[in-house]
């Protein structure tokens, strides 16, 4: 094959991985790059998961005075776990259980311990989330089909990566000489565009389809019941560790902070963001933070009675394995690091949407272009009746 | 693509197909569209805003104490690499939260404590199981609820698994009871 004829077969295959479902990707890069952000822009809409000082001196309170400070305002809620957010302009995330049998998610000062308003019904941020990641098509054996359909496109973009560099010859020229022409037609500039944003977006290309890749083997294994974690399984505890009461009330527990801090001196670097309180008289109370390293997190799993660490699940404990597959998640989503992380997450999500774009418009503008090539050659054909091939003029890119 | 056009004019059909083709795409947004309402009933299900569960089963006295059961999902069990998995949801009665140890859900009578099946997980407001459904389970099979009390008391009653979840029964009848 000559070398001309093999740069337009890589061409035509760079157009054909994306073009047939330019809308299907588009929608998931737009709704990724929403997910990004999702919880900034509820922070913008919603002023109750704002965490505001009431004073510039102001503490946060512990995990104990927040407990205390939601049981005093609302007496029969039970809680039954809290997050600190990573970024400190966030309210509490707190899970509380209402008599009425409500299971629901509220904003709490992380400074006051204020209630400050109940998550909505509709929750922007896990609606995204579902549309992005599975299509909301429902989870009801395994994973749902449309997991499998949303991270099947981490293929052709892996591919359209590859094929992109293969047909845009010295791409990295494009770095030291960027070019964006605007006094050319939209043909040209959108051309321009795509290849601008597209070798500036490589590593983060290379990251969001490595990564959605693995979204895909993560179910695959996951359907097939092979699992590739090192966490432990938790034994309830012990019928005889848990005491009895003779006045039939629940036995005490020991307070949350007292826990923590028994925990994180027993593990150090163990950080407590956030913890979930036993479930049953026989569950442990679960605690876990980010480590050393900002991508995974340490948990330890404490009986509620006396504070014995029941397991804990370390990154010492996880094997070089993990380390990659636990990566995973967040180096796709980018919640690993602030809002910095996120926000360029978030504009390299909005330039994948708009090569996604660029490249419909350069093909259809390239196939107009070809098509009224076409109509003047059937012109001229029809006063020449010669049998004409036409519309042969598609990859014209692929010898630039 | 195309090389073996010519300039015969295309038939209405195929430059409808050449036109559209790169479209049709478009209406995978159907999708997330059907699943839009389910979606959003699984939400408020799991919020707790429709109730306890899709199907409530009633009160069920137990000894001293009483609780409210429902099926998470008034469907038939689900498969699970342990077996099939039917969801069940529970309240306690409001006099007896502080009473109450544990509560455990079974298919056949438990032959102790040890035994009484699966523990609910959760708050006395609103608190999960998933019952595990055996291989011989007869139609005529009952669940049955163990109670635990914080001063030890131990008390035991039982439902016909027709009561609990008729969705079951349906799926045993359908899959043909193993003897």
């Amino acid at each position: 094959m000559s070398k001309k004829s093999r740069s337009k077969l890589w061409f035509l295959v760079h157009s054909w991985l994306a073009l047939p479902i330019w809308f299907f990707v588009l929608i998931v890069c737009v709704t990724g790059t929403l997910a990004v952000v999702s919880q900034e822009i509820v922070w913008l809409a919603n002023p109750d998961i704002r965490a505001s000082k009431p004073s510039d001196d102001a503490e946060p309170l512990t995990y104990d005075q927040v407990i205390g400070a939601i049981k005093r305002a609302e007496p029969q809620v039970i809680v039954e776990s809290l997050s600190r957010p990573d970024e400190s302009h966030f309210a509490l995330s707190a899970n509380l259980s209402y008599p009425d049998g409500r299971s629901l998610e509220v904003y709490v000062n992380p400074y006051t311990g204020v209630i400050q308003g109940i998550s909505p019904a509709f929750n922007f941020q896990a609606f995204t989330r579902a549309l992005h990641g599975w299509w909301l098509v429902p989870f009801t054996n395994g994973y749902s089909w449309g997991w499998y359909l949303v991270s099947l496109l981490g293929l052709p973009l892996l591919a359209s990566l590859v094929t992109g560099l293969v047909v845009y010859k010295r791409f990295w020229k494009g770095f030291f000489k960027p070019t964006l022409r605007f006094n050319h037609g939209a043909r040209i500039f959108w051309g321009d565009f795509h290849r601008l944003s597209g070798i500036w977006s490589i590593w983060f290309i290379a990251v969001i389809s490595i990564t959605g890749t693995w979204f895909l083997i993560e179910a695959t294994l996951s359907d097939n019941q092979i699992t590739l974690s090192s966490e432990p399984i938790v034994p309830a505890i012990a019928r005889d560790k848990v005491p009895m009461s003779a006045t039939g009330v629940p036995a005490p527990m020991i307070p949350l902070d007292e826990a923590i801090s028994i925990a994180t001196q027993r593990i150090p670097g163990l950080e407590a963001s956030f913890v979930s309180l036993p479930s049953n008289a026989y569950s442990h109370l679960r605690i876990g933070g980010r480590g050393w390293y900002p991508l995974m997190f340490q948990t330890a799993e404490i009986n509620p009675y006396n504070g014995e660490i029941a397991v804990s699940h370390l990154l010492s404990d996880r094997s070089a394995l993990e380390f990659v597959t636990e990566s995973m998640r967040p180096l796709h989503t980018g919640d690993f690091g602030g809002l910095w992380i996120k926000l360029i997450w978030a504009f390299f999500g909005l330039v994948l949407s708009m090569m996604v774009l660029s490249g419909l418009l350069i093909w259809t503008k390239r196939t107009a272009l070809a098509t009224l090539n076409a109509l003047k050659r059937e012109a001229k054909a029809s006063r020449q009746p010669a049998k004409t091939q036409v519309l042969q003029a598609e990859t014209t890119e692929g010898n630039q | 693509m195309n090389k073996a056009m010519t300039v015969q004019p295309p038939s209405p059909l195929r430059a409808f197909w050449l036109k559209w083709r790169f479209h049709i795409n478009i209406l995978l947004l159907l999708v997330p569209l059907g699943f839009m309402p389910k979606y959003f009933a699984d939400a408020a299900l799991f919020r707790g805003d429709s109730g306890l569960g899709e199907r409530e089963v009633g009160e069920v006295q137990v000894g001293p104490w009483s609780l409210k059961l429902a099926e998470l999902r008034n469907e038939p069990p689900r498969p699970d690499p342990a077996g099939p998995m039917k969801s069940f949801n529970a309240a306690l009665c409001a006099t007896c939260i502080d009473q109450v140890k544990a509560t455990y859900l079974r298919i056949g009578k438990p032959r102790s404590l040890r035994a009484a099946g699966v523990i609910f997980f959760g708050t006395p407001y609103r608190m999960g199981a998933m019952l595990p459904i055996p291989e011989r389970t007869p139609l005529d099979a009952d669940v049955w609820i163990t109670m635990e009390g914080w001063d030890g008391a131990i008390h035991q009653a039982y439902i016909p698994l027709s009561q609990a979840s008729p969705a079951t029964i349906d799926w045993l009848k359908k899959r043909g009871v193993k003897p």
